[in-house]
């Protein structure tokens, strides 16, 4: 089985989550004899080659005469999520429903996609906007650079690659499979850019199958997308292990709690920070603070924790490496995940692993699935002050819960993932049920 | 008579180091070496040097009749002494004219004025200490950080009996539209003050090579002609004191040799040195050359020569600059208690005004001139650094 793969981010070129998701599942695919084509949104046409466990660590760029692409490290495109702020006036043009009905997957097995979605496409792709336009070019690379690979099976991560991935399926009848990381609603805390809105509907209604990272993204789609639900598999993301055996640091002398993601508001650090006003406030000097991140938020996070007058109890990292997460991570004893929406959140199993115990928003995909953690909506600040002066006050009960999270993350393997998504694959090319 | 008073500043702070949170009980390498030398370094070259070779030449070859006033700050000194000996020399032989006079300081050119008054008195001692030493010459005048005073100061340096004279900003809140030439009182009738004229200070140290300046080209005919004109506002005779207080880096740093910056006070200085009824003076000279009891002034609130606020704004503008700056005082009270020798000097450098001001969180024109002087990329970044590094500190004093 040979699987094109359509991904803007990987190792080491990574903004959030994705790119380590797609690591995770692109090695445990390759030790499961699936051979990968990986287009990159790289400035130069190349793909990368992933047969073996080894070449997912190590991908080498090759041109389309298949011949190795020197020099070896690769420039890429900076990427930066639009702000929804001025995108609302064009909402009313762009109707992102009801424009074309979705194929019905019972009733229809073998299914085109109809010409106007491409010219759509094409309409939405030309627009005079940095980033759009910039899935613009990946898609004529990808389009450009696929002519000479031979693949039986598409797969797109998030809606940069969707536009590549229709125009793919359109022209060689490839079953298309869309993955679904994370949409534009949990970027944007409800409505985003009406042209990524769109995109994404387009993507994930007339794909083959749509893989969603959790129930609650699957939720998500079916409701604002009307995606249909027999189309859909939910196949959560796994836990990658660390580079070395997690180890305790200790930097301060008071119990560490630390915030890590992006510094913006999908990623609920305000909430955060009201958390650790509302544990000063009950417990004073005893507790260290980290927001370990980058993002637009922080000078507003920063001046707001500054003004508390608290000195050094509330720190700040700035921009992580990956080693640097690691660091984090072994420094802190709590973690708090305070997530209004999340589709999945690795952060949580990179915490588990770490031996650290977890608090995560329900509205979360990962809380689906792990148990040793306290899940807690979003907005209740006043419950997780409560767990974690619990925790802070019977070091036992903290230890304990630290103890079991490490162990029950290891269960969480991406061969079992991989084994989810190959069968996805058969289903669809070998079945031969796909709507092609 | 006008008489023209020369004070420049004379500074270099020890910048930190990108000092992240992960480098807490690791490293203890605070002050970035490197960039300080490179710096330090590039303005001996842009201006130290050519600027002090100016100076001497004028003063010599005006038989001491072109005199000026530097204050040299403690942190100035060390990088001097470290760094370049050459320029640390061609201070000395500056001084050794006799035609300058050498204002006292903090030592770290802090705000210590205002948020520590036992600290001020320290770092003060410690600088007039410095100077005796390095330069043998007793102070009689003193400036504050970026000219910050209040009221309150000229009581606290009651206690400093020598200190006669203060230089303060002429700022247009204090002075409520009457003319800086005339030195003030201050409000308890302790010190003479002498105040900033901002103008024509800020035409050369701000404006001199502004192509956008309605001004531009300036002069020194044109320039020398206005200040011709400031004594037209006097008609009973009383002596006037123009006060021209800039950065010693205006010379080759901040106005480039490219502009005519060099050649431009060189003239200025030889018009004025031309002109009958104007001469230069010192500002320790300014007393006995009075012929009127000046005006007191009050200054509740603190005035400094900064930004187009010109008060404590530039500094203590935002939270990030507050909580920095008081945990730093906070725990160099305690390192004094505990008599942690190493750490206090490392806090007392972490006192220096330059750190809050990278800080500072302003827009419009003022932001443009603190991005100019800031090595960091942004407030934000400068403030995880200076936290990490007091964090760190916070835990060696507890060994």
């Amino acid at each position: 089985m040979r699987v094109l793969m359509l991904t803007w981010e990987y190792p080491p070129f990574i903004v959030g989550g994705l790119g380590v998701a797609c690591y995770g599942l692109f090695k445990a695919l390759a030790e499961r004899r699936i051979k990968i084509y990986m287009i990159l949104p790289t400035q130069e046409k190349v793909f990368f080659e992933i047969s073996s466990s080894w070449e997912a660590d190590y991908p080498t760029a090759k041109k389309w005469d298949k011949k190795q692409f020197e020099p070896i490290p690769l420039s890429f495109y900076e990427f930066h999520y639009l702000e929804p702020k001025g995108a609302y006036l064009s909402l009313q043009l762009i109707s992102i429903t009801k424009r074309w009905e979705p194929p019905q997957l019972k009733t229809q097995i073998f299914y085109e996609i109809p010409n106007e979605v491409l010219e759509r496409l094409e309409t939405l792709l030309s627009q005079d906007n940095s980033l759009i336009s910039k899935v613009g070019t990946y898609t004529e690379n990808v389009l450009e650079i696929s002519k000479a690979l031979d693949f039986n099976l598409i797969h797109a991560h998030d809606w940069l690659t969707y536009p590549a991935g229709l125009f793919l399926k359109k022209l060689y009848n490839v079953p298309l499979v869309t993955h679904i990381h994370a949409t534009e609603f949990d970027r944007a805390l409800g409505f985003g850019h009406p042209i990524i809105h769109e995109i994404e509907y387009l993507g994930l209604n007339f794909s083959d199958r749509v893989i969603a990272v959790s129930k609650y993204t699957s939720n998500l789609i079916k409701e604002h997308y009307k995606v249909p639900e027999e189309k859909i598999r939910v196949i959560y993301n796994a836990f990658l292990p660390p580079s070395k055996p997690p180890e305790k640091i200790k930097k301060f002398k008071e119990s560490v709690i630390l915030f890590l993601g992006r510094l913006t508001i999908q990623k609920g650090p305000g909430i955060f920070l009201e958390f650790a006003k509302k544990i000063i406030n009950t417990y004073g000097k005893k507790v260290r603070f980290l927001i370990a991140g980058a993002g637009e938020m922080e000078r507003h996070l920063m001046l707001e924790a500054a003004s508390l007058g608290i000195g050094t109890q509330i720190m700040f990292t700035g921009f992580l490496t990956r080693q640097e997460v690691e660091t984090a991570l072994s420094m802190s004893d709590i973690v708090v995940m305070p997530s209004p929406s999340e589709p999945f959140g690795l952060v949580a199993l990179e915490a588990m692993s770490h031996g650290c115990a977890l608090i995560v928003s329900k509205q979360s995909g990962v809380s689906e699935i792990i148990e040793n953690a306290y899940k807690v909506d979003f907005w209740d600040i006043d419950k997780m002050v409560e767990i974690v002066i619990d925790l802070l006050e019977n070091p036992e009960k903290l230890a304990e819960i630290q103890e079991k999270a490490q162990i029950e993350v290891q269960k969480f393997k991406w061969e079992d993932r991989a084994e989810e998504v190959i069968n996805i694959y058969r289903e669809l090319v070998y079945n031969n049920i796909c709507f092609m | 008579m006008l008489y023209v008073i020369f004070y420049f500043q004379v500074h270099q702070p020890f910048r930190i180091n990108k000092y992240k949170v992960f480098d807490i009980k690791e490293k203890v390498d605070y002050f970035d070496e490197d960039l300080n030398k490179y710096i330090f370094n590039k303005v001996s070259e842009r201006c130290y040097l050519s600027a002090n070779k100016l100076f001497k030449n004028l003063i010599e070859s005006s038989d001491g009749r072109f005199k000026i006033s530097f204050s040299i700050t403690g942190t100035f000194v060390e990088q001097a002494k470290r760094y370049r000996p050459d320029v640390f020399e061609s201070f000395l032989d500056l001084v050794k004219t006799g035609g300058v006079e050498l204002l006292n300081e903090t030592y770290y050119h802090s705000l210590s004025s205002v948020f520590d008054l036992n600290e001020f008195l320290e770092q003060v001692a410690e600088h007039e200490e410095l100077i005796k030493k390095e330069f043998g010459f007793i102070p009689t005048v003193f400036r504050n950080t970026e000219l910050i005073y209040f009221d309150k100061l000229s009581d606290i340096l009651l206690s400093l009996p020598h200190i006669k004279t203060i230089l303060i900003e002429g700022a247009d809140k204090i002075l409520k539209g009457d003319s800086p030439l005339y030195p003030r009182i201050s409000y308890n009738h302790a010190h003479l003050l002498l105040l900033k004229h901002y103008r024509l200070s800020d035409d050369i140290a701000f404006r001199f090579s502004d192509k956008s300046w309605g001004e531009y080209p300036l002069t020194a005919e044109k320039y020398v002609s206005w200040i011709k004109d400031l004594t037209l506002i006097e008609k009973g005779g009383k002596n006037l004191y123009l006060n021209l207080f800039m950065d010693y880096e205006t010379f080759g740093e901040h106005q480039w040799k490219e502009s005519g910056i060099f050649e431009f006070i060189k003239s200025v200085v030889e018009l004025l040195l031309k002109e009958r009824g104007i001469a230069f003076l010192l500002p320790s000279e300014v007393s006995h050359t009075l012929n009127y009891k000046p005006k007191t002034i009050s200054v509740p609130e603190p005035t400094s020569w900064a930004d187009i606020e010109r008060d404590l704004s530039a500094w203590l503008s935002n939270s990030l600059q507050w909580n920095a700056m008081k945990t730093c005082y906070e725990l160099l009270k305690i390192a004094k208690e505990k008599g942690k020798k190493d750490l206090i000097s490392i806090l007392k450098k972490l006192t220096t005004s330059d750190h809050f001001y990278y800080m500072c969180i302003k827009y419009f024109q003022d932001g443009d001139v603190h991005k100019y002087f800031s090595p960091y990329s942004s407030p934000e970044e400068v403030y995880r650094y200076y936290m990490s590094i007091l964090s760190d500190i916070e835990n060696r004093l507890e060994e």
